[in-house]
């Protein structure tokens, strides 16, 4: 298991802060890949980047598909959903988001530990996981204290604090996962049956407060997969093509030996 | 005399000629196009645009589409459950398989089954589909997929699904590949026109190895 620490940070609505978000060797493209998603509760809001809408009525808990955006700086604000387009204060803002070519990230609208709306994004890893596997990734965006991330009944996470994130690579297929206060048994979000697909990525956010409820939000990224390494397929050799027939081979010898005693009896008759 | 010397003759070629008429009138590996060629097509760009309806015209930012992210439930594909090649006289029961704890791909242990790689498309799918079985084993003999060597260009192709559903396909390939150099990445690609990958052992039996040298692979691409 991973752990990483978000060292991404951004002063939420202070004007010129840098955010770096990190780049994937992999993609060499002029664009990036970014997603938003929506974790702040009760606060529909309106998405603005470089002074234009991106997102209109950007609903909580949802998150939208991935965007290729020219890489470059971008100046993010979202406005509550109701207020006239564009006008009064920014709920949330950073300007000067740099959105370097390759990178792959989610910028994720939502709580901290304390219930302050912020703003985080995270790196996401899309690198490939052996054939077979998936990649499951937690992120704590919620207005809680530290959490365990357990799958089926077994802690897997131990100890996420908000803004964290905890990555494994595991088999793929169902896992029934829930979300407790971190070394209790108290329950918190869940159980919740994920399906981790091979060779994707599958990113679970825990989002929400203890007022408006938790809840799980899921992304999932795909091309993370790798070939198996070869198909074993026989073991007998009863097709075996490695070269000519026995009896063809005996047929050869016996046109040789043929020749050969023909070719003495040519040579005695001659004397 | 004359006859001790046409003695010479006749057998010096049978000597010769048997095996060299059998390399000349042996059937030729490889038959249809090259299986990178049958495989690989032009990949749509994947990257959107950065212009749309959506978007004023002096924008550079794409449209947007939004999803709940609440964890769904997804609907599996219909698996394949049964493989036939008429021409060949295969008709086999497909089993989903995976890898195995080497990375390889898993097979079924019978040979007389064979397994679909289920971690890739499914038939009618985007990509790669591929079935593979054993040639032969030891113990259970030979294997139902050990006449595909002789598969040629145009074999029909029938993978029925669980919901009884038939995909028909059309063999547009067909090689023996050294397994250290098959594409593997290409054989098993989840993206482009939907293929057919149909692969088994062949060529040489590597008996310190107690394994073949090849894979047999065959593609099909859909009937239309």
């Amino acid at each position: 298991m991973t752990r990483t620490r978000t060292a991404l940070g951004i002063a939420v609505g202070a004007t010129g802060t840098l955010l770096a978000l990190g780049t994937s060797p992999a993609l060499a493209a002029d664009t990036a890949t970014v997603s938003v998603l929506h974790g702040v509760p009760d606060t529909p809001v309106d998405v603005y980047a470089n002074g234009e809408r991106l997102i209109d009525d950007f609903q909580p808990g949802t998150l939208t598909d991935p965007l290729q955006l020219p890489a470059g700086t971008y100046d993010l604000a979202l406005f509550p959903a109701d207020a006239a387009d564009g006008s009064g204060n920014p709920l949330l803002s950073a300007d000067g988001v740099s959105v370097p070519a390759g990178a792959n990230a989610t910028v994720v609208a939502h709580l901290d530990a304390g219930g302050a709306p912020k703003l985080t994004p995270f790196v996401n890893d899309t690198s490939a996981v052996p054939a077979g596997q998936a990649r499951v990734v937690v992120r704590h965006t919620a207005a809680a204290p530290a959490v365990d991330i357990r799958a089926g009944g077994q802690v897997v996470a131990p100890g996420l604090a908000n803004p964290d994130e905890a990555s494994l690579t595991v088999p793929a297929g169902t896992v029934s996962a829930d979300v407790v206060l971190a070394g209790t048994g108290t329950v918190a979000i869940g159980p919740a049956d994920l399906t981790l697909a091979e060779g994707t990525t599958t990113i679970v956010y825990a989002w929400g407060s203890q007022d408006a409820g938790f809840d799980l939000a899921v992304q999932t990224i795909s091309g993370s997969h790798s070939s198996p390494s070869g198909v074993p397929g026989g073991t007998a050799g009863l097709v075996d093509d490695g070269g000519v027939p026995m009896p063809l081979v005996a047929l050869s010898l016996a046109g040789l030996a043929g020749a050969g005693i023909a070719a003495r009896r040519l040579s005695t008759s001659r004397v | 005399m004359r006859r001790a010397a046409a003695g010479v003759v006749l057998g010096l070629s049978v000597a010769v000629g048997a095996p060299v008429a059998w390399q000349v009138t042996e059937e030729p590996v490889a038959a249809g196009a090259s299986v990178e060629r049958a495989l690989s097509a032009p990949v749509p760009p994947s990257v959107p645009s950065g212009e749309g309806p959506a978007v004023a015209p002096a924008s550079t930012l794409p449209p947007v589409t939004v999803r709940d992210a609440a964890p769904a439930a997804t609907a599996p594909a219909p698996v394949p459950v049964r493989l036939a090649v008429p021409a060949l006289g295969i008709e086999a029961p497909v089993d989903p398989v995976g890898v195995r704890g080497d990375g390889q791909m898993a097979l079924p242990d019978d040979v007389d089954r064979v397994g679909w790689y289920r971690f890739g498309p499914a038939p009618g799918t985007a990509g790669s589909t591929v079935l593979a079985g054993h040639v032969d084993d030891r113990d259970q003999g030979l294997g139902v997929l050990a006449p595909l060597r002789d598969a040629a260009v145009g074999d029909r192709i029938e993978v029925i699904d669980a919901a009884g559903a038939a995909t028909g396909w059309r063999v547009v390939s067909r090689d023996v590949i050294e397994k250290r150099a098959l594409p593997l990445d290409q054989l098993f690609g989840r993206a482009g026109p939907p293929r057919l990958v149909l692969l088994t052992c062949g060529g040489p039996f590597l008996p310190d190895l107690g394994a073949y040298r090849d894979n047999v692979v065959v593609v099909a691409e859909p009937l239309p």
